[in-house]
């Protein structure tokens, strides 16, 4: 299998979309309104699809263009404006306000583990100069900002954007080592977020209908 | 035999068909019996032809049926067939009594049939990307019948399982990636060298320390599905609000494909690493569980606290119980892999096949028992050998099977567990096993006997079945179920040891 060294336009490029994939899950985490999570996770999925595409060139493979094209529609356009058309905005979600920790200790937290992901992968990867090597330890660490927020945010609108950062986070591993992984998993994998979160919609809808009352309540609390 | 795989895995969707064609509860719950039935059938002969054959192989690697997966088709198999018999009765009765509409009806049929296959299917898989797809898309067809009934309180049960376990499985993933990371020596490039016995083969030119990363984060992340501790926190909630046949699906079936993940990345981690890591991880995981599943039961804390705050002190449904039994018997599974040795990993296989037995009888006879009582608590049951010979007969039986006692299944294969933990040299991991197995014993035990005996609420319960042929029909899984639980602590067939030696010789 042919590798990228982390010198090659198209390395540069993928190191380039990696820093600014994992710059938007720290600015998810930073902020407290459910707009910005949808957006956030937007702008993400984008730059994911431009990373694809970026690969796609580079090994000239059709199938990562599909998968470019899938990531682009799919978790750029469609998740995005599903949750905000069904979620936020026909659940009138504002500010969330749900949080366990400060965001000030949530990003100093997020800071560590990015920290964390460096030193777990650095030493234990191959070759050096590849750009896997690069993006590698900045995809665990969109994982663990995405686990991260989940953790953090009670909300369950919330956790469902933490998982399709952690999504995010492995699908950029996995485009770093496109050879490996075969078009169908990948195909599935998709399919299987699509499903998930059809289905996670369904759960929050209904949990928030049956539960008008108690968020009521909790948002008569938290003003002010 | 590669029929005989595609078969095992179309066969379960036959409920699905039925209920998408608008029958309803009673002959649907008939057709996806005969459906799991069939792809018992299968998978017994699948384990027939593999015990004389070669695995079987094929589609660029993407089947892959070994001695391990065999068997491991023929327990969910076997569960899908005593779950699908359970679900006649109880969604039957359900259906009459209006709790469940014609919708959640199809629903539950449609869902629960490919829940089946999903799991038949990742059983089949040799690629580890598409192992990870089925087992993720497992999750989300069970989380639909954790919430089938639509309550708050299973809604959220239902988003905690599905957020949690779909967490899990993507660390999986990464855990799948480091996998693939640490075999770039290999230079992998056709789908063929994704698959286990590819993997197995090459394993000395495995980098060690991404596949040790690679090991660890596929231990959690699939652990998560197999409710290993502290990874278990949605296993309770959902076990407790899913109708009761999904219960048992989940306890028996879906818990047990997780762990054959996390068997499949032992054995390669072992072939590089050697033995004492991969033990090390696994023991103490399985400790933790073992530890947390006997506090949570002697404790009794078991209640459902859920939404609306807690219910009165001493008061405990029987179906969370039984999950933390569960997440006690993964452990024990655990603990055996990382006893290993032949012993060990005999112990383990076993223990998968009674344990599985053991929990859907129990689950099964808690369906009737709520059913009837109209309650999950365990406080508010009791005198059900008098006034349910039947169901609480088995659910005593099935008890003591599961807490070990002689002459089920059970108690061999924690016996050959316990053995193999001695043959290791140190006694201090045996001798701890035993005394949670003993505090277990007493909690659970306690609860259950409680609920058997007394005397019954007056008036009696009224029967929710339709018939005495109702009636009947639900003694049949219960007593399926047990008679293999004797059968097993017995004897054990010639080709099922067969089948055992050869999966514990693939595990190394």
């Amino acid at each position: 299998m042919q590798y990228l060294s982390n010198s090659s336009t198209a390395g540069v490029l993928l190191d380039l979309s990696g820093a600014v994939i994992l710059l938007l899950a720290f600015a998810c985490l930073a902020s407290k309104l459910f707009n910005r999570y949808v957006v956030y996770y937007g702008a993400q999925s984008v730059v994911l699809a431009f990373a694809a595409g970026v690969s796609a060139a580079a090994f000239h493979s059709a199938e990562l263009w599909i998968l470019a094209a899938l990531t682009l529609a799919v978790k750029g356009i469609a998740i995005p404006l599903a949750a905000r058309r069904i979620l936020v905005a026909r659940l009138a979600l504002k500010r969330d306000a749900a949080m366990s920790t400060g965001l000030s200790t949530s990003l100093v937290a997020g800071g560590a583990l990015t920290a964390f992901a460096y030193l777990v992968t650095r030493p234990a990867l191959l070759p050096h100069g590849s750009a896997a090597a690069a993006v590698v330890p900045l995809s665990t660490a969109v994982i663990l900002l995405g686990a991260l927020a989940m953790v953090v945010r009670r909300h369950t609108v919330a956790q469902l954007i933490g998982w399709l950062i952690v999504e995010n986070g492995v699908f950029l591993g996995a485009i770093t080592l496109v050879a490996t992984f075969p078009f169908i998993v990948e195909a599935g994998i998709f399919l299987d977020i699509v499903a998930g979160v059809l289905i996670m919609i369904v759960f929050v809808s209904g949990l928030t209908r049956q539960l008008a009352q108690a968020s009521a309540a909790e948002l008569r609390e938290l003003r002010g | 035999m590669t029929a005989l795989a595609v078969i095992i895995v179309l066969a379960p969707l036959a409920g699905p068909a039925a209920a998408l064609a608008g029958v309803r509860a009673r002959p649907a719950a008939f057709v996806q019996a005969a459906g799991a039935a069939a792809a018992l059938g299968c998978s017994v002969a699948m384990l027939a032809s593999l015990n004389s054959g070669r695995p079987l192989q094929g589609w660029d690697g993407f089947l892959y049926v070994d001695a391990l997966s065999g068997f491991f088709l023929l327990t969910v198999a076997g569960v899908t067939l005593l779950a699908a018999l359970g679900s006649v009765t109880y969604i039957a009765a359900q259906e009459d009594s209006g709790e469940l509409t014609g919708f959640q009806v199809k629903l539950y049929f449609t869902f629960f049939g490919l829940f089946a296959a999903l799991m038949l299917a990742s059983l089949e898989a040799g690629n580890l990307g598409l192992l990870f797809v089925l087992i993720e898309a497992s999750t989300l067809a069970s989380a639909a019948l954790v919430g089938l009934e639509g309550r708050a309180r299973s809604l959220e049960a239902a988003w905690k399982y599905v957020i949690i376990s779909s967490l899990g499985v993507t660390i999986a993933l990464a855990g799948t990636l480091f996998l693939f990371y640490s075999a770039s020596a290999l230079h992998l490039g056709s789908n063929l060298a994704l698959t286990w016995p590819y993997l197995l083969a090459h394993a000395p030119a495995l980098v060690p320390q991404s596949l040790r990363l690679a090991f660890l984060l596929a231990v959690v992340g699939y652990g998560t599905k197999v409710g290993l501790a502290p990874m278990h926190t949605w296993l309770p909630d959902a076990h407790a609000e899913a109708p009761s046949p999904a219960s048992a699906m989940l306890s028996a079936a879906l818990l047990n494909t997780g762990m054959y993940a996390i068997i499949r990345f032992l054995a390669i981690a072992q072939a590089r690493l050697g033995s004492t890591y991969p033990r090390a991880v696994l023991l103490s995981f399985g400790f933790a569980s073992i530890v947390i599943g006997a506090l949570f039961m002697v404790s009794r804390r078991v209640s459902s606290g859920g939404l609306g705050g807690r219910p009165p002190r001493g008061q405990s449904n029987f179906k969370r119980l039984f999950a933390y039994s569960s997440v006690e018997h993964m452990g024990i599974i655990a603990v055996a892999l990382g006893f290993g040795g032949t012993l060990g990993l005999y112990g383990a296989l076993l223990q998968v096949l009674n344990h599985a037995l053991a929990k859907a009888v129990l689950f099964l006879a808690s369906g009737d028992v709520s059913l009837r009582y109209k309650t999950r608590e365990a406080g508010q049951v009791s005198g059900l050998l008098a006034a349910v010979p039947v169901t609480g007969g088995a659910l005593l039986l099935a008890t003591f099977a599961v807490l070990g006692s002689p002459p089920f299944g059970v108690f061999l294969s924690e016996l050959t567990i316990v053995r193999a933990g001695f043959a290791r040299g140190s006694p201090v991991f045996p001798l701890l096993l035993l005394a949670l197995l003993g505090v277990a014993f007493f909690a659970f035990a306690r609860t259950i006997t409680a609920m058997v005996t007394g005397a019954p609420p007056q008036p009696a319960p009224a029967s929710p079945y339709r018939d005495r042929g109702a009636v009947a029909l639900t003694a049949a899984p219960l007593a399926l179920g047990l008679a293999a639980l004797l059968i097993l602590g017995l004897w054990i067939p010639a080709g099922l040891d067969t089948a055992i030696m050869h999966s514990a010789a693939v595990i190394g």
